[in-house]
């Protein structure tokens, strides 16, 4: 297995990386990160710069075939899943962390605990309405806190507000969009908040409620780091929000 | 557009969410939607020979149709008609609203009343119509109370039945004196010939009766009989209003007449002497040729309401009076690459929503997306994605180096 981290984890989110690489050891599971890891072509693809996107991708593709990729983004998912096909006309055997992840607990192979935490998900618009993966993630929520339904679900989720390059171009827009999803969260009554995109990660982060990658989370309740063996609740409410690298 | 009238605006369309929210997952609304996706799809497909069997059907039954290829051909065929008349009634049109008709009508001295009573209010407001049913949903009762009062020089309660009295006996009086009236028609029956209007209030249906009756429609509203566009305006009904019917349906296949003394034709009893219809192109024939999916449209607004840009943003994304990710694209058929871009191509997110929402479910993004394809070829974009594409180019990251 490959595992493909994307530009987002790779430096904004390492922590992502870290407790992937941890379930993934903690399975038992042989994998490489690849080799000099460039953009997937998703952000080229959305704002319009075809050229360099079928480049970027040309090149990623090269390095990724006749393996499962494992991906922890849901942009990185859609693109290497249904783009590369588009594009390029590459089938790739992609794998999302949440899919990975549920069929590790169906399997048996990790035994989930879990914490008395009233969560939300929300679905990344790359993984939801544009792959249909709805039902992965939630699983694996379920098996380790109490999930509980928002407004605006499954295909109906609104958008975290960070998609298409208007994070970059328009980051008030991005923002105003993000605390209504916030607000949806806080009025299902969660705790926290949390989702399996990075780009939606760093747009939802915000005073009102803690937001967590489903890995991160994953990783934190099952307590697979030996120095947090005896991890509470209360343990992974205070977890700063903001541990990203500044770049 | 003002946060306060957004933030009404977005308790309007709970409000709708909340009406529609069984009506639109109940069997036979999944029938309805089954039927006309692909009745639109069809007749879109086929919009041409549509339009050729409409021209000759209309034509047949005592209408005149006058092709326009875009705006100004089709302001100036109004114009045309209508230059004796000092003032001239009108319903809610987003066809006309594309055209920017009221604004030109204005500007060479014709006054414009319009009728319906949401965008009589906006008229008096000069802002612009936020939803293409309800286009006065961003103000609330105390502001439209100011500025009904500020217009009629009196005090008038903010309360919901003071408002509308004051407005319809302007309009009414004022009406008294039209004699044309210009309207939209929410579908178009080609092999019956048929104009089908969807209305509440009973204005067009006023209109109606004028001596001409002037109605500009744009061609991707035709269909093949009147049976499809029932369907068409049944599904609409739903989705803009969360009702299964609007009060008034009018179907217009003539001129006023009658045969009742001795089976001898005659014209001119009640309705309209005359009745002209535009179809106005304006970019459709273009809009078929490349992204043939934006026409399927059927005016309902769906696309906007839960739209997490448009519900941030309001009419500012989009394009004059089509509201949303799909104005944009029309933008690019009916103006340019630099109209699209002005109108928010690169402020939608892509999300997808829209879709789910659209009863047609037209693929707004996948065009959206594919236009700023083109955008870039002619060096439209954003220089924030300028330099992240340079960054990719440098390091095969969307970040900077860190520092």
């Amino acid at each position: 297995m490959l595992y493909f981290r994307g530009c987002v984890v790779r430096e904004k989110l390492p922590q992502i990386e870290m407790a992937t690489c941890m379930v993934l050891k903690k399975a038992g599971i042989d994998y490489d990160i690849v080799d000099g890891e460039e953009c997937c072509g998703s952000f080229l693809l959305r704002t319009g710069f075809t050229d360099d996107a079928l480049q970027v991708m040309h090149k990623t593709s090269q390095n990724l075939k006749d393996e499962t990729i494992l991906v922890s983004c849901a942009g990185c998912y859609n693109t290497l899943k249904n783009d590369y096909k588009k594009y390029l006309g590459v089938e790739l055997d992609v794998i999302h962390t949440s899919q990975l992840f549920s069929n590790l607990i169906k399997q048996g192979i990790i035994k989930p605990k879990k914490l008395p935490v009233n969560v939300c998900y929300h679905d990344p618009c790359h993984l939801g309405r544009h792959c249909g993966e709805y039902q992965s993630p939630r699983e694996v929520l379920a098996s380790v806190a109490n999930l509980v339904p928002m407004e605006n679900e499954k295909e109906n989720s609104h958008c975290c507000g960070a998609g298409g390059g208007v994070k970059s171009a328009y980051p008030e827009l991005a923002s105003e969009i993000a605390l209504k999803r916030v607000d949806d969260a806080l009025q299902a009554g969660a705790e926290l908040l949390v989702t399996c995109c990075p780009f939606c990660v760093l747009n939802l982060e915000s005073e009102k409620l803690k937001v967590i990658d489903l890995t991160e989370f994953f990783c934190l309740c099952n307590s697979v780091e030996s120095l947090e063996n005896n991890i509470s609740k209360e343990d992974i409410l205070k977890k700063s929000p903001n541990t990203q690298k500044k770049i | 557009m003002k946060r306060s009238q957004l933030s009404i605006m977005n308790r309007s369309f709970t409000k709708l969410n909340e009406r529609r929210s069984t009506l639109i997952y109940n069997e036979d609304t999944i029938n309805l939607k089954q039927r006309v996706q692909k009745i639109r799809k069809n007749s879109v497909e086929h919009l041409h020979l549509l339009l050729e069997k409409a021209q000759e059907n209309l034509t047949a039954n005592g209408m005149e149709v006058i092709l326009a290829k875009d705006a100004e051909e089709a302001r100036e065929s109004i114009y045309q008609l209508i230059k004796n008349e000092d003032m001239i009634a009108k319903s809610k049109s987003n066809t006309a609203g594309e055209i920017q008709l009221s604004e030109y009508l204005e500007s060479r001295d014709v006054e414009v009343l319009e009728t319906d009573l949401g965008d009589r209010i906006v008229q008096f407001h000069t802002s612009r119509p936020t939803h293409p049913i309800g286009p006065a949903c961003h103000l609330n009762m105390e502001k439209i109370a100011e500025v009904v009062s500020d217009k009629f020089q009196r005090e008038v309660k903010a309360e919901p039945r003071a408002i509308l009295e004051t407005v319809k006996k302007d309009i009414l009086e004022k009406l008294s004196q039209c004699k044309v009236g210009i309207t939209g028609a929410n579908s178009v029956a080609a092999e019956d010939g048929s104009l089908l209007m969807v209305h509440n209030e009973g204005n067009i249906s006023l209109l109606t009766m004028l001596d001409l009756h002037i109605v500009l429609v744009g061609i991707d509203k035709l269909v093949p009989t009147l049976e499809d566009a029932m369907s068409v305006v049944k599904l609409e009904t739903i989705y803009a209003t969360g009702k299964t019917v609007p009060a008034y349906m009018n179907v217009v296949s003539s001129p006023s007449k009658t045969a009742d003394i001795e089976q001898i034709l005659l014209k001119d009893m009640y309705g309209a002497k005359r009745v002209v219809l535009i179809f106005l192109d304006n970019g459709r024939s273009r809009a078929l040729e490349e992204k043939e999916e934006c026409l399927w449209c059927i005016g309902c607004g769906a696309c906007i309401v839960n739209c997490p840009v448009y519900t941030t943003l309001g009419p500012d994304f989009g394009y004059l009076r089509h509201l949303g990710g799909r104005g944009i694209v029309l933008s690019h058929f009916i103006e340019n690459d630099e109209v699209c871009y002005d109108s928010g191509l690169y402020q939608c997110t892509l999300c997808g929503l829209c879709t789910v929402e659209c009863p047609l479910e037209i693929p707004t993004n996948n065009m959206l997306e594919d236009l700023r394809k083109e955008s870039v070829k002619k060096g439209l974009y954003l220089e924030k994605h300028g330099e992240i594409r340079e960054n990719i180019r440098k390091r095969g990251s969307s970040f900077k180096q860190e520092t």
